[in-house]
């Protein structure tokens, strides 16, 4: 009897040997092809996120820096009256910069003429963030300063200049103060983000110093007091706000705030912008990920016989292991370092084309883009491409003697279990949000569910033997039958593939073309308020003389509701209610304030430092809470606004009677009406009783002037009102404001070009962001596709091979390809669009907020693309079945 | 020396379980050459598959170089394997992204022997392919294809030789070379030799014939009287 013993079985292969050995067979199958289309996968995945990554990184930065520009700083205090000086202290001691702003409307004197200005005093520190852009002379290009004017000397706007009939170098008063006019202001980073006071005039800045000798703010000025406090790193600020929140009886009085409650437009912009790239990167590594499974899959099916050799020679499962490791570290190596400059390239092609819209120097990118792309590799490696992989360490050596021996102990349930699992982490990682990772992996499970039925079913056998081969027709038919189980696959790998393709698209579209719906080239760029029933005449003439685009021009009058259907509502009853969306110059605003504040302060806006009405908004973060019961600014019309829509009732139209009125619909909800309740109002403490005829759909971000009452004409016309209007006034056509100030002078004019025109290049901004990732994306979908082709090619030679051996041609065999490709891409298509339609519908009404609406040309487009792409791709792939020799694809030479 | 005792495959099929091998007791000496012969579906190679421990039995043991293969895990039999055994296939069975230079270095490497690609090359004109150390398989004819696959079965200098239908997939002419190369470096590697084969004149130049029928090994009367029944 021998000795048993296994200790003496010790393996001597170095691993540099194996290590080798590993880099010989990565280069073997490097040269061979095979691996080509893991690693452009594996590419793909780490380019769309180092890319995507980098970008937004870089553009949150930029967008924030040129956010904090609009403020001046990154945080604001406001408030009514003047502010606690411990707020500014504590800053100071927290190692915050500081600064202050007074603001405020005043009138300007010189030698031969006066005007109002929006006046402004700084401290020297002005501004913390962006720069004063000033010049020597009016009208031109200026160069940037970080400072305000020095004590003694005034800086004013260009247009001040022609009014005042003064040249720089001149003297002027601005209250009992003369003042010398030294610089030209030809921008200032927050001149959008001021108050009314900062929007009644040309800018005039001053020096904070020389404030108290002007005489001119006392005691029941209308002022507006600002401080502004910038830091270093977000931490700062953050622990500095949560101070400030945390004194309950600033509550209501004092306002901290940053960029994304200044400008809803701007944040919602980005919010979404940054949601899309999320998907957009998401369904890129996703779609690699699963490129890389059925290319890796491919991969180590071709590999079971080169396993089997390998342990013949004596390797054992380990060393399996470790050389199947190595390649794929290895490639995932060279992946992740391609992926690395290709995704720097990408996000450089995207800021080389968006380089004149950004107005600041991008901020340089830190290293953590480059750490997630390059953890995005090796965790679609890990989820993707090693299980099967891995599984080839299974492969029994007696496969050398006998063919039908395969790998059985990892099942395919595990590798699906890998993938998912891998996918869910990816999510989850991506989107730090359990609820959209838990929706999105419930639904992606119940899609594919879905779609394998329909799948099973479309390819069920009729039950018919044999291959059919008398025509390519019925011999693609049963072809597609036969490889049922496959095919259900790869209906669902296509059908996904272009599901999110679709989606991408769709949404791409509809947020694309909101954006610009929301802002169209016409929108009006400038409010006029205060207007007498007697000057509307003369305004419209002045527009027409100039050339100037205006708008209808709105009754205004504040309201508020005190009865309805005769009950006295109980202001306890009231909800507290928020409202997201529209901001700044809409008359959401409009509505918003105390009527004792005078038509001025109708315009209250976000930037504004007067406090909204419920006092609740503070602690809100930017959403701002109303009460149905408050003072509103409301109107009559005949004809229904533009953007408006009734969503009950009946508008009144052109035979209209007195004693009817519309309401917005979500106010309607927060009073709980409906159609036919009466409502009484005190206007102009006169009551007034109407009855509610319709309700409407308002949209609040379109910079019109919007309303949540409107009376039918001839309710309230009685009591008299103010009037309200738009112009679209081009930059050459601003000095004309003077000129319209001097014919009206009680006419108030708020300034909002250059916000808007800031929200536009955002929003052009974010357009090709999207645009870009939407090819990215489209570029891994059709990797997918090419992937998913060839994961069947190894069968199809070999069938198609005995086929041509037992005298199939050529045309045959090609068109039976072409119908069995273009079946399956046709059912794909069809399931894709399904899928789209009800994805896109989630994320439109849950994700961004958005109307959903069915997309008719997808019914036909998806189905029709998708027979043409995967008919495309499968004979394109496929064609060399018939250009090799049967001999040689029946030897395995391929 | 490979010794089976008693030794029994059996595999689960849809039908039951069906016995390939039923009870094989063989002894071969170190050195010897021996042509394992029997009709298709005999055990053939099953039994060779066993003895080179590429496969478990169902029960009895193996013996191959004084180790017991069924008290051997897999990890086990393949260190063995890599250091006793040696294999020529029907099929060829070269790696096809491999040359055929490393195709025959490739065993040697895994070894750790520095000297793999003097080794190789040396096999290789010893099989007359010097001139095709570069040529893929597919760039070889099937002849050739199996003298690198000898070439790189001797050039571990493995103790035992399993060859499975070595001439299976070649014509007559061909066949008839590669054999006599096997035999060639078999004597000059005093390697032990195991061959599956139907080819009787194949079978005839070994020292030694076991007969397979339907699973049990049959002396040469037996088989004639199991042939002629």
């Amino acid at each position: 009897m021998p000795e048993s013993s296994s200790a003496k079985l010790t393996d001597s292969k170095p691993l540099s040997n194996l290590f080798a050995l590993a880099l010989r067979l990565l280069w073997r199958d490097w040269q061979g092809g095979e691996l080509r289309l893991l690693f452009v996968a594996l590419v793909m995945a780490v380019t769309s996120v180092t890319g995507i990554a980098l970008f937004t990184d870089r553009l949150e930065k930029a967008l924030l820096l040129e956010s904090a520009n609009m403020l001046a700083a990154d945080r604001i205090v406001s408030g009514r009256g003047d502010l606690p000086r411990e707020v500014i202290e504590e800053g100071q001691a927290r190692g915050l910069r500081t600064a202050e702003i007074i603001s405020f409307a005043s009138m300007a004197f010189s030698n031969s003429g006066n005007m109002l200005v929006s006046a402004k005093a700084v401290t020297d520190a002005y501004p913390l963030r962006g720069d004063v852009i000033i010049a020597d002379e009016p009208f031109v290009r200026g160069r940037p300063v970080q400072t305000g004017p020095p004590p003694g000397e005034v800086w004013l706007e260009s247009r001040a200049l022609p009014a005042l009939e003064i040249d720089v170098g001149d003297t002027i008063f601005v209250g009992e103060a003369e003042l010398n006019v030294s610089q030209i202001i030809i921008a200032e980073p927050d001149r959008t983000g001021g108050s009314m006071m900062d929007s009644a005039g040309p800018r005039l800045m001053l020096h904070m110093d020389d404030l108290e000798q002007t005489n001119v703010v006392q005691l029941g000025s209308r002022v507006s007091y600002r401080y502004l406090f910038a830091a270093d790193t977000i931490e700062e600020l953050d622990s500095f706000e949560e101070w400030f929140r945390a004194r309950e009886e600033w509550r209501g009085r004092y306002y901290m705030r940053d960029i994304r409650e200044e400008s809803e437009e701007v944040a919602e912009a980005l919010e979404r912008a940054e949601s899309f790239l999320l998907l957009g990167s998401l369904f890129a590594v996703l779609l690699a990920g699963v490129a890389i499974a059925l290319t890796a899959k491919r991969y180590s099916e071709r590999h079971y016989d080169y396993v089997a050799i390998l342990k013949t020679f004596g390797c054992t499962s380990g060393q399996i292991s470790f050389i199947y490791l190595t390649i794929q570290l290895v490639l995932a190596t060279g992946a992740v370092v391609v992926g690395w400059f290709l995704g720097w390239l990408v996000h450089r092609i995207i800021l080389v084309f968006l380089e004149s819209l950004l107005l600041v120097s991008l901020p340089q990118p830190d290293l953590q883009p480059y750490v997630v792309g390059a953890l995005t590799a090796f965790i679609c490696l890990l989820a993707f491409a090693l299980p099967p992989l891995l599984a080839l360490r299974e492969t029994p050596p007696l496969r050398v003697l006998r063919k039908d021996m395969s790998q059985q102990k990892i099942g395919a349930n595990v590798l699906y279990v890998f993938g998912i699992l891998g996918t869910i982490f990816l999510v989850y990682w991506y989107s730090q949000d359990f609820e959209l990772t838990a929706i999105l992996v419930v639904s992606v499970s119940a899609i594919a569910i879905f779609l394998s039925l329909i799948s099973y079913f479309f390819l069920r056998s009729s039950g018919s033997a044999g291959m059919k081969a008398g025509s390519a027709w019925l011999l693609a038919m049963t072809a597609a039958r036969r490889r049922r189980k496959q095919n259900v696959l790869q209906v669902m790998v296509f059908s996904v593939t272009i599901m999110s393709l679709l989606i991408l698209t769709l949404l791409r579209t509809d947020l694309i073309e909101e954006w610009q719906a929301q802002l169209p080239e016409n929108t009006p760029n400038h409010f006029m308020m205060n207007i007498t029933q007697g000057q509307i005449e003369g305004i419209e003439n002045f527009f027409a003389e100039n050339g100037i685009e205006g708008n209808q021009f709105y009754p205004l009058i504040s309201a508020r509701v005190t009865r309805i259907n005769g009950d006295i509502p109980e202001p306890g009853d009231e909800e507290q209610v928020s409202v997201g969306g529209g901001t700044l110059t809409e008359n959401a605003q409009l509505d918003d304030v105390d009527l004792d504040e005078g038509v001025a302060d109708t315009l209250t806006t976000p930037q504004t430092d007067a406090p909204p009405v419920n006092t609740e908004e503070a602690t809100t973060g930017g959403r701002r809470v109303r009460g149905g019961l408050s003072r509103r600014q409301v109107t009559w019309a005949e004809e229904l606004p533009n953007d408006n829509l009734v969503t009950d009732g009946d508008w009144w139209g052109v035979e209209s009677e007195p004693g009817y009125v519309s309401i917005e619909q979500e106010y309607a909800g927060w009073l709980g009406l409906q159609i036919g309740d009466r409502l009484e109002f005190e206007v102009n403490q006169q009551v007034v009783t109407a009855e509610v005829s319709s309700f409407r759909s308002v949209r609040w971000d379109n910079m019109q002037p919007n309303f949540f009452i409107i009376f039918s004409p001839g309710t309230i016309d009685h009591i008299g009102a103010t009037f309200l209007s738009t112009a679209l006034m081009e930059q050459e056509q601003k000095i004309l404001l003077n000129d319209l100030i001097r014919l009206f002078p009680t006419m108030v004019i708020i300034e909002i070009d250059e916000l808007i025109e800031q929200i536009q290049t955002i929003i052009a901004q974010v357009t090709s962001a999207i645009e870009l990732i939407s090819i990215l994306v489209l570029l891994c979908g059709a990797l997918v596709l090419l992937a998913c082709v060839n994961a069947s090619l190894d069968e199809r030679f070999h069938e198609n091979a005995i086929l041509r051996t037992l005298g199939a041609g050529r045309k045959l065999i090609l068109t039976s390809l072409l119908i069995e490709f273009a079946s399956i891409g046709l059912v794909a298509g069809l399931i894709a669009t399904i899928g789209a339609e009800a994805s896109v519908y989630y994320l439109q009404e849950e994700v961004f907020e958005q109307e959903f609406a069915l997309h008719y040309w997808v019914w036909i487009a998806g189905p029709l693309l998708g027979m043409l792409i995967i008919a495309g791709l499968g004979v394109n792939s496929t064609r060399k079945v018939v250009n090799i020799s049967p001999l040689n694809v029946l030897r395995r030479v391929i | 020396m490979i010794e089976t005792r008693n030794l029994v495959k059996a595999v689960d099929t849809s039908e039951g379980v069906l016995t390939i091998l039923k009870g094989i007791n063989i002894r071969i000496e170190a050195g010897e050459s021996v042509a394992i012969v029997g009709a298709s579906g005999s055990g053939k190679s099953t039994l060779l598959g066993l003895m080179a421990g590429l496969d478990g039995a169902s029960s009895g043991e193996i013996i191959l170089d004084e180790h017991v293969l069924s008290e051997l895990d897999e990890e086990q039999r393949a260190i063995l394997r890599g250091q006793v055994v040696g294999f020529v296939f029907q099929s060829f069975q070269l790696l096809p992204s491999l040359t055929a230079l490393e195709n025959v270095m490739l065993p040697i490497e895994l070894k750790g022997d520095p000297q793999a690609r003097e080794k190789a090359s040396n096999l290789l004109d010893r099989v007359g392919l010097a001139e095709r150390w570069h040529h893929y398989p597919n760039q070889l004819s099937g002849g050739e294809q199996q003298r690198v696959a000898i070439a790189r079965a001797f050039a571990t200098e493995a103790r035992v030789l399993f060859a499975d239908e070595p001439t299976g997939n070649l014509d007559t002419a061909t066949g008839s070379k590669v054999v006599d190369l096997l035999f060639e470096l078999n004597r000059e590697f005093s390697t032990t030799l195991i061959l599956v084969t139907h080819d009787e004149r194949l079978a005839a130049r070994c020292d030694r014939q076991v007969r397979l029928v339907a699973g049990e090994v049959v002396d040469a009367e037996q088989t004639e009287e199991a042939v002629s029944a």
